[in-house]
């Protein structure tokens, strides 16, 4: 079925899809990020695919697999603080982006790849077809770093906007802290804009939490 | 003053030629405050003794929590309230749901550093006096999550008085950290601001009185 699936992509797209295996029964393909777009909105609106749901978006970073030099998991353990990208070996992409689709009609999925190089990030949002599209675009930039060009608010979904870094990269050092963040601001719906700049009454800004309190560097 | 017949000696430090460090310093005789003075100081201290042991013992034994729970420590916790180990024997009897009813915050599960902003809200509302409770590894010491995303220890944003261990502790853990956090309740010292204010007024001026009958002032 699924087959089926991946041979109708590719005489559809041609040159769109690169390459296309199964993994332990779930069909692969990938695209050019170029063609990204086109080729979703095909399994999203062709009545023989009709991938109304897309069931995740998730990044993958490659900088450790397959590599002889360190290994999967070297980087997990506390003696390897940074990778440095310039004296280790790395595999080129390093990224890739899926896109897990699923058809509630069919009953059949299909994983839609897109490989994206260290130096050029960047990948076109898909949420003009999906809603679900949006908050999956946010994570896999909060945790990622890839730029979504044509999203609406790609701002971090998970962590808080102070921090540095994307930590799911496998770069991102293992043991590293940052230091504790004030109350965000927030308008006050009930009572409406007050004196302070956040909304009524005191600023939540003024309430620091643990700038006094904490050294940061403490934490390693 | 120093040759007065009724008065204490005490050591000072006698100053020091040079520059000597403090704990180098050799103490000195020196006449002050008169004995009565020294007495009226003494019972105002058993008085003060014994009331803080009265309000110790009212405020150990009726201790009304707040559970900040985050994480599955809260399963646990459901478990310490409810009838099998019942933690209303130990006078803690009520959760209450806004801390500004509570005396003891209970930190149940994992603060991450997005959510220790909120944790430190919530422990500024609670009105003195307060107990913090770190309920479980997580709250202690941020446990396995070892990460970017979690705060090593809720005793890095508030001050946390009693640590209970377990991932998540079993209840009769639990009921150890809340005796133990009872039985220091009872032996801190207690202050009753009112009362401790006024007393204070009075004795400024009962000693403003006494040395001034004895100085003639």
């Amino acid at each position: 079925m699924s087959q089926a699936l991946v041979e109708l992509v590719r005489e559809k797209f041609p040159e769109a899809v690169t390459s296309w295996h199964s993994h332990r029964g779930d069909e692969v393909i990938t695209v050019r990020r170029e063609n990204l777009v086109e080729v979703i909105r095909f399994l999203r609106n062709d009545p023989q695919t009709d991938m109304k749901l897309l069931r995740q978006i998730a990044g993958v970073d490659l900088l450790t697999f397959k590599s002889e030099m360190t290994g999967g998991g070297a980087l997990a353990s506390i003696e390897v603080p940074e990778y440095d990208l310039r004296k280790k070996p790395h595999v080129e992409p390093r990224y890739y982006v899926a896109y897990n689709l699923y058809s509630l009609t069919k009953h059949h999925a299909l994983r839609v790849r897109v490989d994206l190089r260290s130096d050029d990030v960047k990948l076109p949002s898909i949420t003009s077809l999906y809603r679900t599209a949006d908050w999956w675009e946010r994570y896999v930039y909060d945790m990622f770093g890839f730029e979504f060009t044509g999203h609406p608010n790609l701002t971090r979904l998970l962590m808080y906007p102070e921090f540095q870094g994307h930590p799911l990269r496998k770069d991102y050092p293992v043991r590293k802290r940052q230091p504790l963040v004030p109350e965000l601001d927030f308008p006050d719906l009930i009572r409406g804009p007050g004196p302070g700049p956040g909304g009524a009454g005191v600023p939540m800004s003024q309430t620091h939490v643990g700038r006094h309190n904490v050294d940061p560097d403490a934490y390693d | 003053m120093s040759d007065h017949p009724r008065s204490l000696p005490i050591l000072k430090p006698e100053k020091p030629e040079g520059n000597v460090p403090e704990s180098q310093q050799v103490l000195g005789l020196e006449y002050e405050v008169p004995v009565l003075t020294t007495r009226l100081e003494e019972s105002i201290g058993f008085f003060e003794k014994n009331l803080s042991g009265a309000l110790g013992w009212a405020r150990k034994n009726s201790i009304f929590q707040y559970p900040f729970v985050t994480a599955c420590c809260g399963m646990e916790y459901m478990s310490a309230m409810s009838a099998r180990y019942d933690i209303a024997r130990f006078g803690a009897e009520f959760p209450r749901f806004t801390p500004r009813q509570a005396d003891l915050l209970m930190i149940v599960g994992t603060i991450n550093v997005k959510q220790s902003p909120v944790l430190k809200r919530v422990y500024d509302q609670m009105t003195e006096p307060k107990w913090v409770m770190a309920f479980g590894v997580c709250a202690s010491s941020g446990g396995f999550y070892d990460n970017y995303a979690t705060v090593q220890g809720a005793d890095r944003v508030i001050p946390v008085d009693v640590y209970v261990p377990g991932c998540p502790p079993r209840p009769e853990q639990v009921l150890d950290g809340l005796k133990i956090l009872q039985d220091k309740i009872q032996t801190q010292l207690h202050h009753a601001a009112t009362i401790e204010r006024a007393l204070d007024m009075e004795l400024e001026t009962k000693k403003r009185s006494f040395l001034g009958k004895l100085l003639g002032k």
